[in-house]
């Protein structure tokens, strides 16, 4: 086991809303090993990007990380203060966004922003000097002529050059983890395929870690070395992604792995998970996934399964896993 | 079915990456004829307060009561004189300068009050309430009221007037510049500054207010003519400047006395506020074309 830069130890964020206590984000654990990718997986509304944002302590009004533990480098980063919060934040953790079209502020230059997020953390720095390093930044995401691209506007870039300007000013302080939530999702299939590369690349550089927020398994399969599964604000699977995509435990794994088309198989038609993520003020009793769920029994009506070790280095959050021997089992009675 | 693709590829062309430039805010604004004479008159006045000492042909006390109440046209006072027999264009002149600063510190100081309570409303949630809810009981009050109320403490004033103005414009920019920030605070942008560990004062600072201005400064634009015609009033009424000062308001005050036998001493103080008035409420509206992001092209 590689040594831990990150872990997230029982997370709960709620939020208070007119229609019921929202949990967002309930127990989560998770644990970023240095110089990896971790992918976190999951349909829209799973709690991903609060997951995130309850790392970075970025959660908005009116939601609340209520419990848990965040550990950067065995610090609690729950409990540090706000001033020292905001050294993390870009000094220590970075983030970048789903869209690059809107995450620049369009009236200032990029480099003037490079800048600004610069002095954030090293404000002794003179003008000069902030300026070499920020064109140093765009030099290092591949931004051809970066000297002429520093005095540009965000509106005279395209979706791939901005979401370049945003991971250059993710990492102009050489943060040690990068989040990245669906850095992809709303660029060209060619351009995510160089922003996936640029992403690699950087991390073999800087020996950052990643995690990287998706709901494209294609993406996780390429980047990510370790996966969490996420439904309904919960974690249901954590495995490395070898394993996931070899021998997928979870009912709600199975799914998601079901609905990608692949090449190498002749299926006439892609297999869909039944029905919609339950409202998060509405969850179902016992297993979230239930109602949704094909193998579902009696138990997982009542009672909510535990993240359970079913194999070395592969968790599930299933009464039935593993699967393969319920089946048998079943069909042998 | 071929001229709608063609039309459709024609819609979303790709922009080029060097695009021309923009013509500039003002190149903008002047397009328009009645944009233009608005900014001619404006920037004509200004400079005409600001140089009235040595435009004046006579300083702004001198009195010569042999020729007072002196019709404009008379031998060397072209618009006349008043009733202690003071030139009407020196009087003209300083009125105008003190008229104009009145409007400018009221509009300033009640506009960065109203806009710091608006910009603090959209960022702290938690104090939205409280602060509008201040801002309506101030919204609440005629302009006038607290002119009387402020003058009952003061006594009457030009700083009486500046500070009456100013209270009554605090809810109205902080009402603007909440509604235009409370847009801008849920771009993608204010959350990705955010996770660069950005201080609150710094993100308000260069995140938020540069994104709020355009509306901040039409508003600004159009509330400097309503401030020179409230003030005007409280003048008239004898709260503004006093005697011997000269206030277009206060001059039109003076001038009530002789309207019957002397009507310019009323009127053309009159008419300049009237001319200062419609000037800054053309160029407000003209601002806000040439700000408006929709009418771009």
């Amino acid at each position: 086991m590689q040594q831990e830069l990150l872990r997230v130890e029982g997370l709960r964020t709620v939020f208070q809303t007119s229609s019921g206590l929202v949990r967002a984000v309930d127990g989560v654990d998770l644990s970023v090993a240095r110089g990896r990718t971790l992918g976190i997986v999951g349909e829209s509304g799973c709690g991903k990007s609060m997951l995130s944002l309850s790392i970075m302590r970025l959660v908005p009004q009116p939601g609340r990380t209520v419990d848990g533990k965040v550990l950067l480098e065995g610090r609690n980063l729950l409990d540090i203060p706000t001033g020292d919060m905001r050294q993390v934040r870009g000094g220590q953790i970075a983030m970048i966004f789903q869209e690059p079209m809107t995450s620049l502020n369009p009236v200032h230059t990029v480099g003037r922003q490079i800048v600004e997020a610069m002095k954030v953390h090293s404000p002794k720095d003179s003008a000069a000097a902030l300026k070499e390093q920020a064109i140093a930044a765009l030099k290092r995401v591949r931004i051809p002529s970066p000297e002429r691209r520093f005095d540009e506007y965000p509106h005279q870039l395209s979706g791939g050059m901005r979401q370049r300007v945003m991971i250059a000013m993710a990492l102009a302080c050489r943060p040690r983890l990068l989040i990245a939530d669906e850095p992809t999702t709303a660029l060209d299939v060619t351009v995510q395929a160089q922003i996936l590369d640029l992403l690699r690349e950087l991390q073999a550089e800087t020996g950052m870690s990643i995690i990287l927020i998706t709901h494209d398994l294609g993406v996780v399969a390429e980047m990510a070395d370790d996966v969490a599964v996420m439904y309904a604000g919960k974690v249901v699977e954590r495995t490395s992604a070898r394993a996931l995509f070899e021998d997928p435990q979870h009912p709600y794994t199975l799914g998601l792995l079901g609905s990608v088309p692949r090449l190498d198989e002749d299926r006439d038609r892609l297999l869909a998970i039944e029905g919609a993520v339950p409202p998060p003020f509405a969850f179902p009793d016992g297993c979230r996934f239930n109602p949704r769920c094909p193998f579902a029994i009696a138990r997982c009506r009542t009672e909510m399964p535990p993240l359970r070790l079913v194999e070395d280095g592969h968790e599930v959050a299933c009464h039935r896993a593993p699967i393969e021997k319920a089946l048998a089992m079943e069909s042998a009675a | 079915m071929a001229d709608i693709g063609a039309s459709a590829a024609a819609v979303v062309a790709p922009v080029p990456a060097s695009m021309p430039k923009r013509p500039g805010m003002l190149r903008r604004l002047v397009r328009e004829p009645v944009a233009a004479i608005a900014l001619a008159i404006v920037v004509l006045l200004v400079l005409v307060a600001l140089l009235a000492p040595w435009l004046a042909p006579t300083g702004p006390f001198d009195n010569d009561l042999s020729v007072a109440l002196s019709v404009p046209g008379t031998e060397g006072l072209m618009l006349g004189a008043d009733g202690q027999g003071r030139n009407m264009i020196t009087r003209l002149l300083y009125g105008l300068r003190a008229t104009l600063m009145m409007g400018v510190a009221s509009v300033l100081l009640g506009g960065v009050v109203g806009a710091l309570v608006g910009f603090a409303a959209a960022f702290y949630r938690r104090i939205d309430g409280l602060l509008m809810r201040l801002m309506d009981m101030l919204l609440s009050f005629p302009a006038i009221l607290f002119g009387l109320a402020i003058a009952a403490i003061l006594g009457p004033g030009i700083s009486t007037i500046i500070l009456a103005l100013s209270v009554a414009t605090v809810p109205l920019m902080a009402r603007i510049v909440r509604g235009s920030a409370m847009v801008v605070m849920r771009q993608d942008y204010i959350e990705a500054a955010r996770a660069t560990g950005m201080s609150d004062a710094r993100l308000i600072l260069r995140h938020l207010a540069p994104n709020c201005l355009s509306p901040l400064f039409v508003f600004a634009t159009l509330r400097f003519g309503q401030v020179i015609l409230l003030g005007s009033a409280l003048s008239f009424l004898g709260l503004g400047a006093q005697a011997p000062m000269a206030e277009l308001g206060a001059m039109a005050s003076e001038g009530r006395d002789f309207l019957f036998f002397a009507p310019h001493i009323a009127v053309i103080p009159c008419l300049l506020i009237f001319t200062i008035v419609l000037a800054f409420n053309l160029l407000g509206d003209a601002l806000r074309d040439a700000l408006d992001p929709r009418l771009r092209v």
